[in-house]
């Protein structure tokens, strides 16, 4: 029998010291935790679709050169913080000073504000079950701390941009930890480009705290090139009457692999999670979703749509864990799956486990083509046979993209829709 | 404009139609009435290029091009218009953004430029007025939690925006009460011209009150069996069709 595979050590060898000594001490500890660790195989019961796409090669362990340079020009109205290859990149950033609102970059905290966070880095999500994600904490060379005081509202969305240049191979391991106060605001979009195309790997965590009636937007737009394997994480733990909205919108690659973890910590917090992949050609998205129900009274809304076209697979694994003393607990969880092409797979599992008797827990997967009856009263209008097709298959994911709170994102969505349903012949 | 000669057609193996022959010129409007199961349905659904249906014998030429070459968008621009029987509901697509591609595709084949948002609006806010349809179903998705009369209703809206050359229109008269009967009539005597035809499949003559016919058919098992003028559809209406040797209710097709 072969020996499982593990973890190469040439991904366990950081880069840089320009972090505060507590973070660097954390990074070594990590990495040490991860000596020999073994790589999800297809025996893993959370990586069963996906182990076969991971291919953690050496040449993919060397960090991705850090010249604090970006790539084109990003033309983002409003604040931004721009990531290149996991480094912040000050000159291409934009974003006010606000009262009680602090936004920095890993590698000007002062130990004691690192400290804080080396305590905090990881502790939204479950090490068990994200695997790979914890690999960025071993690696990560700068990141984003966003701390708000209570009460602090952040006006317009924050976007961070985290460019991965891919004009060689390696990896790069973006990073963002927002602690929310109470009562306190914020939109954060995360966008996630690449420039150049040899292989490469992302490996992006980002983790929000959130307190009483903290309110978090989270908008993730994955458009990593097409050479880029992406291992993520996203954890969020929310404390009473906090509220946690998620949206997500996909586009395949040779593997996407994202993990979101949400926990509902106090009565009175509600989380909502949308999600939209699309897939096309012979790529692969595995979109693993948990909901801790763990206080009474808490809310979950979550909504995914996957969209595969061509050889493509897609992905949802949409776990609800509603705790002992959950009671009163109200999820809600639907997974509608369009399939444009016979070669295209999907697997999509509801996984509720439910230990508190007094809940309400509905869900719902469905996987399906088009309808049929409505292709011919479009082209029976005259519309092409093409464009009957788009027309319906936007219509599946339209209420998803309606509900992202960020025009600029709906727009930039879009747009990479209609260009992914350019390129893709929608079969009959 | 139309020539339909010895027209077969079978769904699932099943012969529904079974030699249909029908001559239709610019500026006629024909009614084909027939019991249910009759093939009246599927002949509109043929004509319009439902590739369900399968044609097995028979020609349909337009203007002596064999209209069952071209797809089913291709005899929409060419100038077929199909208003259905049961219309569909297509949530996510707004009604707006249907019928303003419909009409672009129009005429983009005619080599005319597309019309923007602002000008289609304007045209789309006149012609639901001119149905009696509020504007704000524009919004709405296609057909989405329309009622039976406002789908019927879309449909002749449609047919007005879309100006076909011969518009078929499948029991556009059924469910609909006495008013609403009379707005669709009224779109439909607005689409009559001396360039364009109608074919109204009706199960029942009361359209045909509304909507005066030139030439009434008799459909049954298959077949035309008989043609008349507009008095046949009365002598229909008074006597059935027993006198023509058919029962009057046969299974549904």
């Amino acid at each position: 029998m072969k020996p499982a595979p593990t973890l190469s050590s040439a991904f366990l060898e950081p880069r840089g010291n320009s972090l505060p000594a507590p973070l660097l001490n954390l990074r070594q500890q990590r990495g040490k935790a991860l000596t020999d660790m073994p790589l999800p195989t297809r025996k893993t019961e959370n990586w069963k679709y996906s182990s076969r796409y991971l291919k953690l090669t050496d040449a993919l362990a060397a960090g991705l050169p850090a010249n604090g340079q970006t790539g084109p020009a990003l033309a983002v109205d409003g604040y931004h913080v721009v990531f290149h290859n996991g480094i912040m990149v000050p000159e291409a950033s934009d974003f006010p000073d606000i009262d009680g609102i602090r936004i920095e970059r890993f590698a000007d905290l002062s130990d004691e504000i690192a400290m804080e966070l080396a305590e905090r880095l990881d502790n939204t999500l479950d090490n068990n079950a994200v695997q790979l994600a914890r690999l960025n904490a071993a690696r990560f060379e700068d990141g984003l701390y966003i701390r708000l005081k209570p009460g602090a509202v952040l006006d317009q969305p924050l976007f961070v941009i985290s460019e991965t240049d891919a004009s060689v191979s390696g990896s790069a391991y973006p990073r963002i930890y927002v602690d929310a106060g109470t009562s306190s605001q914020i939109t954060l979009v995360e966008e996630f480009i690449t420039t150049g195309g040899e292989p490469a790997m992302v490996n992006a965590v980002t983790e929000f705290a959130l307190a009483d009636g903290a309110n978090v937007t989270n908008v993730r737009l994955s458009l990593d090139g097409e050479n880029v394997q992406h291992l993520g994480a996203t954890g969020a733990r929310l404390q009473g009457h906090a509220r946690f909205d998620s949206h997500t919108v996909g586009f395949g690659g040779p593997l996407r692999r994202h993990d979101l973890q949400v926990r509902l910590e106090a009565p009175g917090a509600e989380c909502r999670l949308n999600g939209v992949v699309v897939t096309q050609h012979k790529q692969h998205y595995d979109n693993h979703t948990t909901i801790e129900h763990i206080a009474p009274h808490c809310t979950s809304e979550e909504t995914y749509r996957n969209i595969a076209a061509d050889e493509s697979h897609a992905i949802f694994n949409g776990r609800i864990h509603i705790h002992r003393d959950a009671q009163k607990s109200n999820a809600n969880m639907s997974n509608k799956n369009l399939l444009l092409s016979t070669g295209a797979e999907i697997d999509t599992k509801p996984e509720l486990e439910i230990y508190a008797d007094d809940v309400k827990c509905a869900h719902g997967a469905t996987v399906g083509q088009l309808n049929e009856e409505s292709v011919f009263y479009l082209v029976s209008r005259g519309i092409g046979r093409q464009e009957a097709r788009t027309l319906l298959s936007m219509a599946f994911i339209n209420e998803l993209i309606e509900q992202i709170p960020v025009p600029a994102v709906r727009e930039t969505a879009q747009l990479r829709l209609n260009r992914f349903f350019e390129q893709t012949v929608v079969e009959a | 404009m139309l020539s339909i000669k010895n027209l077969h057609a079978s769904v699932e193996g099943k012969e529904i139609l079974k030699g249909i022959n029908l001559e239709i010129k610019a500026g006629e409007v024909h009614a084909i009435m027939g019991p249910n199961g009759s093939g009246k349905s599927t002949l509109s659904q043929v004509l319009a290029g439902n590739e369900a249906f399968e044609v097995t014998e028979g020609e349909v030429l337009m203007d002596n091009r064999n209209l069952l070459d071209l797809a089913t968008e291709e005899r929409a621009r060419e100038g077929i218009f199909l208003a259905f029987q049961y219309p569909v509901e297509i949530p996510g697509v707004s009604n707006m953004q249907f019928l303003r591609t419909a009409v672009n595709a129009l005429r983009a084949h005619r080599g005319e430029d597309e019309m923007n948002a602002a000008e289609f609006m304007k045209l789309a806010r006149e012609t639901s007025k001119q149905v009696d349809l509020d504007p704000a179903f524009l919004k709405r998705g296609v057909n989405e939690g329309f009622s039976g009369g406002e789908k019927k209703r879309n449909e002749i809206m449609q047919a007005l925006l879309l100006q076909p050359r011969l518009a078929i229109l499948d029991e556009t008269d059924s469910g609909l009460d006495i008013d609403a009967l009379k707005v669709v009539a009224d779109g439909v005597n607005a689409l009559k011209s001396k360039d364009r035809a109608v074919l109204m499949v009706t199960h029942y003559q009361r359209l045909l009150n509304h909507i005066v016919p030139d030439f009434v058919h008799v459909l049954a098992n298959g077949q035309i069996i008989k043609s008349g003028g507009r008095e046949l559809a009365l002598e229909l209406e008074e006597r059935g069709y027993g006198w023509l040797g058919v029962k009057d209710e046969v299974a549904t097709s």
